[in-house]
């Protein structure tokens, strides 16, 4: 009996101790569903990324050939005039096949001549000479993968002043 | 529960982090980069545009495109100036309008309209805490803000209130040596001295910390405002521009478009350089005269690098040699040096730190975004959220069993977090087969002699029935202890581990496997066992029962495993514990039947 009876005190006077013990569940509780949050958000990114992932896979590799892309480009608009036609038009179709084979990836050049300048997919290098707001020139291919931006367009834009008396200014 | 993100807000670029999973993660911006320039404009048509768009804009519209915030934070016209150039000076640089405001301050000027660099800073707060809040699902109120070491309290302020404004309750303005040395774990360190040394893209800074009590104190800055990468890489285009010079006769100083392939070229050679010996710099047509188009190809080696820029790396020693003095320190004094910034990734950069300083620094992967990880834990840290609440160990090697063809069969993988259980299905090998000896293993050989013997045990009873039969184990927590009793008479090393053992043995079990099982066969392995075995339905707390003779159950309640400890220790320390069982090394057998 007395052992019983002992049996029930026990708990009250442990009543203080669970009080603490209380405070430190509560910790862990919250601890615990907070990487619980944590882990079902990246869950859910991981999903994202592995999606992404699928489609943006080559992004890395195609954003690092694409000098070449530019360089090539550029041999294309310095042909030399007495060099064999036949041999720059063959030079001309390994240029395109690269081309193509890089669009089949999900590659796409960006229209910036005789757009309206957008800094979402062109970078201004010079302000010249030309219609406002408009982009002049081209000076470096931007290129989309898929829906998102690899690289945008360097391009020249227009400030406006006329350039010999071809362009007025425009307003939209 | 919200979470608090951190925040570097740079002179050119910015980053957030956050806390994830107890550890900080840089956030990347709607663009998909992980760095954010400071850049805020106003388009012609009224739209504000902030980061890399507004940087792409940049030069279309210089008057309204507001860079550089940071220098004007807090500051006031015609006052001294400390580190930084006088407001004067600094605004006679910029490509857009300075003007005065009330007190003094300072306002500019963007698609006629005046802001303070406060209302400037909350927009480009306000694109980091909207990419955070898309990258996390969830709304972002609370931050922690980075600024230099040497900003004054008005400077502080000011940084507070830009938070403000972005609808962010700033939490903490931390130094960013500070977030560095807390990104790299330095406050667990005890009245230590630490230098940070941050040699960003435009800007150098040394600082000297003291830390005591789990708190930094700052005791010295230097540094320079205009000597950083971008130097650097002029270093690297200039004698680019030489050496095509000498060979073609062509200035391309004067060529924009090539001094922009240059400069692209440039930098990307140096990174390169910072990981291989050589790289080469190949520029197709990069310009063009009567005689037709120029390539470049030139191949630069790191030694020549090191040679273009060793002098601006020599300036960097100036000031640190300054902020020793200023702090009242030496070289030997020092105990922590941490590199911060993309520019300290130069092996050279390291080098000269190293000469210096006399010692390794501590370097990471990204040290130019330790400042925005260091913000993040310190949000962490407000949190109650710190990183080592609960450390969680991993088994270093794999745990296994013997089976058929003394094959050592994986059961847990090595570097599985713990605590973990796996439960595997078994079955016998032969017909009316009566007993398994259960053989545990650790390591990754394939073949169970080669593996270190853990224990083995017999589990018999099994009724008399085909192969095939399934049988089933189960690793988990500490449950058994095999103790090889031989040494019986020996003086032992009692394990503390095995203590542990018996204490989380004493919860999360169920209630069938408390009252212990008898384990025989044990003759097989001519020694004795000894199970620990923890069961909260025992009375008496800690008693040891001696059962059968040869098998031994320690029985503990719930809370006072330290009195089953005591008496562990008591009875049984004269037996030689040989298994140095850890508690992810334990098996507990179980007869299906």
């Amino acid at each position: 009996m007395a052992e019983e009876e002992k049996g029930k005190v026990q708990p009250e006077e442990e009543q203080p101790e669970l009080g603490d013990d209380g405070e430190l569940a509560e910790k862990y509780l919250a601890n615990w569903k907070r990487s619980q949050a944590d882990f079902a958000n990246y869950k859910k990114r991981a999903e994202q990324e592995k999606a992404d992932f699928v489609k943006f896979a080559n992004a890395d590799l195609i954003s690092s050939l694409l000098p070449v892309m530019d360089d090539f480009e550029r041999a294309m608009e310095n042909v030399p005039e007495e060099g064999s036609s036949e041999w720059i038009e063959g030079i001309e179709l390994i240029y395109r096949k690269l081309m193509t084979v890089l669009e089949n990836q999900g590659l796409s050049k960006i229209e910036a001549v005789g757009q309206d300048f957008d800094p979402n997919f062109h970078q201004a290098v010079l302000h010249e000479k030309g219609e406002e707001g408009k982009v002049i020139k081209e000076t470096q291919k931007g290129y989309m993968m898929h829906d998102r931006l690899l690289r945008p367009t360097m391009v020249i834009v227009g400030n406006g002043e006329s350039e010999q008396g071809k362009n007025k200014k425009t307003n939209n | 529960m919200g979470k608090v993100i951190g925040i570097d807000l740079g002179t050119t670029l910015s980053e957030v982090a956050v806390m994830e999973g107890g550890e900080p993660v840089i956030i990347p911006n709607a663009e998909g980069s992980r760095l954010t320039p400071s850049v805020v404009a106003m388009s012609k048509n009224g739209e504000r545009l902030v980061g890399q768009i507004a940087k792409r804009q940049a030069i279309t519209n210089p008057e309204n495109t507001i860079y550089s915030i940071k220098r004007f934070m807090g500051r006031k016209w015609g006052e001294p100036a400390g580190r930084e150039l006088p407001v004067e000076e600094d605004a006679h640089r910029k490509t857009y309008k300075v003007t005065k405001g009330p007190n003094n301050e300072v306002r500019v000027l963007m698609s006629g309209k005046e802001y303070s660099p406060s209302e400037i800073s909350a927009m480009i707060l306000q694109k980091l805490k909207q990419d955070a809040e898309a990258y996390l699902g969830e709304k972002v109120t609370e931050a922690v803000i980075t600024v230099p070491a040497y900003f004054n309290d008005s400077q502080r302020q000011a940084t507070k209130d830009a938070g403000k404004i972005a609808g962010l309750e700033v939490l903490r303005i931390i130094n960013e040596p500070t977030a560095a040395s807390l990104a790299y774990g330095l406050d667990k360190k005890k009245d230590e001295c630490i230098a940070v040394y941050d040699l960003g893209g435009g800007t150098f800074d040394i600082s000297v910390l003291e830390i005591g009590e789990g708190t930094f104190q700052v005791k010295s800055t230097n540094g320079d405002t205009h000597l950083g990468g971008d130097d650097f890489d002029q270093c690297v285009i200039d004698w680019l521009c030489g050496e095509f010079k000498r060979d073609q006769g062509i200035d391309l100083g004067k060529d924009r478009m090539a001094l922009q392939r240059l400069k692209e070229a440039a930098e990307k050679a140096k990174c390169e350089l910072s990981t291989v010996m050589q790289t080469e710099i190949n520029l197709p047509f990069i310009t063009a005269d009567a005689s037709g188009p120029k390539h470049m190809n030139i191949t630069l080696t790191r030694s020549k690098l090191e040679q273009l820029v060793g002098d601006l790396v020599d300036k960097t020693i100036g000031p640190c040699r300054q902020a020793l003095t200023d702090a009242g320190k030496t070289t030997a004094q020092i105990d922590e040096v941490v590199l911060v910034g993309g520019q300290t990734r130069m092996p050279l950069v390291q080098q000269k730190v190293k000469d210096f300083f006399g010692r390794e620094p501590h370097k990471g992967v990204n040290p130019d975004e330790v400042v925005a990880m260091g913000a993040a834990i310190q949000g962490g840290v407000l949190k109650g959220e710190v990183r080592d609440v609960l450390l969680l160990d991993v088994t270093p090697l794999t745990l296994g069993i013997e089976t058929l063809g003394r094959v050592s069969t994986p059961l847990i993988e090595r570097n599985t977090t713990i605590p973990t259980s796996k439960s595997q299905v078994f079955s016998t090998a032969a017909d009316n087969q009566s007993s398994v000896e259960i053989h545990v293993l650790q390591g990754e050989r394939p073949m169970a002699a080669d593996n270190r013997t853990l224990g083995r045990f017999m589990l018999d009873g099994i009724l008399p029935s085909p192969r095939g039969t399934l049988l089933k184990t189960d690793l988990v927590d500490i449950m058994q202890a095999v103790i090889d009793d031989r040494l019986a008479d020996t003086e032992i090393e009692w394990r503390d581990e095995a203590c542990v053992g018996v204490v989380l043995a004493s919860g999360g079990y169920p209630e069938s496997y408390r009252k212990g099982f008898p384990i025989s066969g044990l003759e097989s392995i001519d020694s004795d066992v000894l199970v620990f075995h923890a069961g909260t339905d025992h009375n008496e707390k800690g008693e040891i029962i001696n059962s059968g003779g040869r098998v031994l159950t320690v029985a503990s309640t719930g809370k006072d495993y330290s009195a089953a400890r005591q008496k562990v220790y008591r009875n049984i320390s004269r037996i030689s514990f040989e298994g140095c069982w850890y508690r992810h090394d334990i098996a507990i057998i179980r007869n299906p039947a």
